[in-house]
């Protein structure tokens, strides 16, 4: 009979046992969370090509403690180098005591020269780790990506912070840059079409800046392992990211101009609210995009034909002349000016396929669009279709009325 | 004795067992037979829903599966049989199992941690075990609504940014990529051995086995589409995209806004596929006490012991989930048509015994 009560009681000690056992690893551990104070939390890394093989300059977060009367992040910029990304990355812990975390890496910068080898073997550490976010930016950087990290920006304490400024929802929807992530630029390569673009990032010194000015935060320093940056750290700088770099199964084979990146943001149907010039008897306007729809048609009957259209709604935005108020007033676009704009934008995509042609770069997606439809054809057209291809350009430029 | 109700079966095949395709799965998929990843899914939901009627039939019989086995091979084979079939459910819900260790340790946490942190799911599967197994038709009722809300919460976030001309062209991958997507993916589907188990704990209701058939099929459909949705997203790189249904949500481009507010379907669907992966030990659990009869303590020991030779082979393959995977899935894929598929046709066959035999 006792037994038979002791047996009964088994399962209910031995669950408040087994819960007790729980809360101790809880209260003893955290469950293993993380010490912000013992880790490296990264905002951007700058991947180059060095000697050793890769140099990750990292943009790490630091705490601020008690001091909060200034606001800004603060960072710090430390460069390691490796035979892999990921010994880079290891190598922060060695120098610093800081355990990397990727978790929070919004953006990855390549270097010109990482780019001339395919682009993948720079980006096989982030796409392999499950703790990075495969929708972080990724973009192309003029000359070395560790003096863009460690640059010190004109607009924001963190350099990382005022690029990833460019490639905001409005700059994207403006059809002045075109941003890419870590996973699309995969899709890209790994697809049909062994195709990607990034933007372009270049910087300049703010004009009127004084060396090593203050930029209202407590700023970034510079790394510790790093080589320096020279002259950009102390020196305020300002980034655009209005060109395009194109990519052929995971190198970079060309640029395209900022008249380029906004034809092919048109033929996305991307922009709202962007500008582009046009002329009225020779006087300049700008034109401002209300609405853009825009795609691309592979036609395989008879002679390949590739259809570019874009359908542009615009108002005007402005004259490089004086004008009456009545003027003013009116958003409406002259025929002449249509005229004009439509010439302007078929000019665009005119260079745009040009530097297609040129590169055999195909941001098009031509061959997936023929691998979908008929996987015969493809087989039959996929080493030469970029040549054969007959573009057709249909611009239509509308006024709002 | 509460029994399971017809809905509460339909419930497990429409909304529940689905559930549990949508984390590893897919990837593998991808990996064998990639844009065509929907094609094996289907096939392997038609022919399952063939062996799910057959099941569904037996149950006419309103015997278990051991007395089904005893009136025709005696007590003994019975016995066996029940014990095989509960080794098999402990064999296959292993994969699962390992998938659901990796899926806690990958995304609720963002550093690898050590086995404790999964450890309390032994836990939690020794106490759900250690209770009758017709407790689940209570327990199907709860997560059927919890699974529903959860899938078409990841869909909608979902389904706006997938390009689904990407399944194009269809059969791509040729017969031979389509072969091996079908083959290594029964690993994934035992839903009607896990049915077998249920025998006798529900009543068959007129229609009901092409009723669970049609269901079990709706269900496919919802993973053949959430398939196609996930290559539309994935694409090329589909394969690399473990835990398929926390991945493809996330890039709705409100969630600058809005934050990322699919982690509440994500967990819905996390909270199904922990109690659908501790039903293959309940199952064996249900086997064993068959087996060994029903004795006050049993179930608790039997809960304890099972649980803690799971949480043992789970250490043991802490970092060889890979190697578990192949092995199950791909050495050995063919233990599965021969529990899954080939049983329930055959036991159709077998001469109607005693419903109230027991061991």
């Amino acid at each position: 009979m006792r037994a038979r009560k002791f047996l009964k009681t088994v399962p209910m000690k031995l669950w408040l046992l087994l819960l007790a056992v729980i809360l101790f690893s809880f209260f003893s551990n955290d469950f293993g969370l993380v010490d912000i104070q013992k880790t490296a939390i990264i905002l951007a890394a700058g991947i180059d090509k060095s000697e050793n093989g890769f140099s990750v300059t990292s943009q790490i977060a630091v705490p601020k403690g008690a001091d909060r009367s200034q606001g800004g992040t603060s960072s710090v910029n430390i460069t390691t180098e490796g035979a892999t990304v990921s010994d880079c990355i290891t190598a922060l812990f060695g120098k610093t005591g800081w355990v990397p975390k990727l978790v929070f890496c919004d953006l990855i910068i390549l270097g010109e020269d990482a780019v001339k080898e395919d682009a993948i073997s720079y980006l096989n550490y982030f796409l392999r780790n499950e703790y990075m976010p495969d929708n972080c930016l990724l973009a192309v950087c003029e000359g070395k990506a560790e003096e863009l990290i460690t640059s010190t920006s004109a607009i924001d304490d963190a350099s990382s912070l005022a690029i990833e400024k460019l490639f905001s929802d409005a700059a994207e929807k403006s059809g002045k840059v075109l941003p890419n992530t870590l996973k699309d630029f995969a899709i890209g390569y790994y697809g049909v079409s062994k195709s990607s673009y990034l933007p372009y990032v270049q910087m300049s010194p703010q004009k009127g800046a004084s060396a090593g000015g203050d930029s209202g935060g407590s700023g970034s320093s510079g790394g510790s392992g790093g080589s320096g940056a020279g002259g950009s750290e102390s020196e305020e700088q300002i980034y655009t990211a209005e060109e395009t770099a194109l990519f052929s199964e995971g190198k970079m084979v060309g640029k395209l101009p900022a008249e380029q990146t906004l034809a092919l943001s048109l033929l996305q149907g991307n922009v709202f609210a962007g500008t582009f010039p046009a002329e009225e008897n020779g006087d300049p306007v700008t034109l401002t995009i209300v609405r853009n729809s825009g795609g691309t048609n592979l036609d395989m009957k008879g002679a390949p034909t590739a259809t570019l259209s874009a359908d542009v709604t615009c108002r005007l935005c402005c004259r490089g002349t004086t004008a009456p108020i009545e003027d003013i007033s009116s958003d409406a676009v002259s025929e002449a000016v249509l005229e004009d704009a439509n010439k302007v934008l078929t000019g665009y995509l005119e260079g745009l396929w040009e530097s297609f042609r040129e590169t055999g770069c195909d941001l098009l997606e031509l061959k997936q669009s023929l691998y979908r439809s008929s996987l015969k054809k493809y087989r039959e057209w996929k080493d030469y279709l970029l040549d054969a291809v007959r573009p057709v350009f249909k611009v239509s430029v509308k006024s709002m009325k | 004795m509460n029994k399971i109700s017809e809905r509460q079966i339909y419930f497990f095949l429409a909304c529940i067992a689905p559930v549990g395709k949508l984390v590893v799965m897919p990837a593998r998929l991808a990996g064998y037979c990639g844009n065509d990843l929907w094609l094996p899914a289907l096939f392997q939901f038609l022919v399952q829903a063939g062996a799910i009627f057959c099941v569904l039939l037996l149950a006419k019989r309103g015997q278990s599966f051991y007395s089904l086995l005893a009136g025709t091979f005696g007590r003994v084979l019975g016995k066996i049989g029940i014990l095989l079939i509960g080794a098999f459910l402990l064999y296959a819900g292993f994969l699962p199992l390992l998938e659901q260790k990796l899926f806690v340790q990958g995304v609720f946490y963002d550093t690898l941690p050590s086995i404790v942190s999964f450890a309390p799911f032994f836990l939690f599967a020794a106490y759900l075990c250690s209770k009758p197994i017709a407790s689940y038709g209570r327990l199907f009722d709860l997560l059927a609504p919890i699974a529903i809300a959860g899938f078409f919460g990841v869909l909608l976030f979902s389904a706006g940014t997938a390009d689904y001309g990407a399944v194009l062209p269809v059969g791509a991958s040729g017969l031979r990529g389509l072969a091996k997507g079908g083959a290594y993916s029964f690993a994934w589907f035992f839903d009607s051995a896990l049915l077998l188990l249920l025998l006798g704990k529900f009543d068959y209701q007129k229609g009901m086995a092409w009723k669970g058939a049609v269901c079990y099929l709706a269900g496919g459909a919802a993973v053949a589409f959430f398939l196609v949705t996930f290559y539309g997203i994935f694409e090329g790189t589909a394969l690399n995209q473990l835990f398929a249904f926390t991945k493809t949500s996330k890039y709705f481009s409100g969630f600058t806004v809005l934050g990322r507010v699919d982690y509440l379907f994500i967990f819905l669907l996390s909270l199904v596929t922990a109690f659908y992966t501790a039903l293959p030990l309940s199952a064996a659990v249900e086997s064993a006490l068959e087996a060994f009869g029903r004795r006050p303590y049993l179930p608790t020991l039997l809960s304890i012991a099972l649980s803690a030779l799971w949480f043992l082979l789970t250490y043991l393959f802490d970092f060889r989930f890979g190697e578990a995977m192949r092995a199950i899935s791909e050495q050995a894929f063919w233990l599965f048509p021969a529990f899954t598929l080939l049983l329930p046709p055959l036991m159709l066959l077998l001469r109607k015994g005693d419903p109230h035999a027991r061991a």
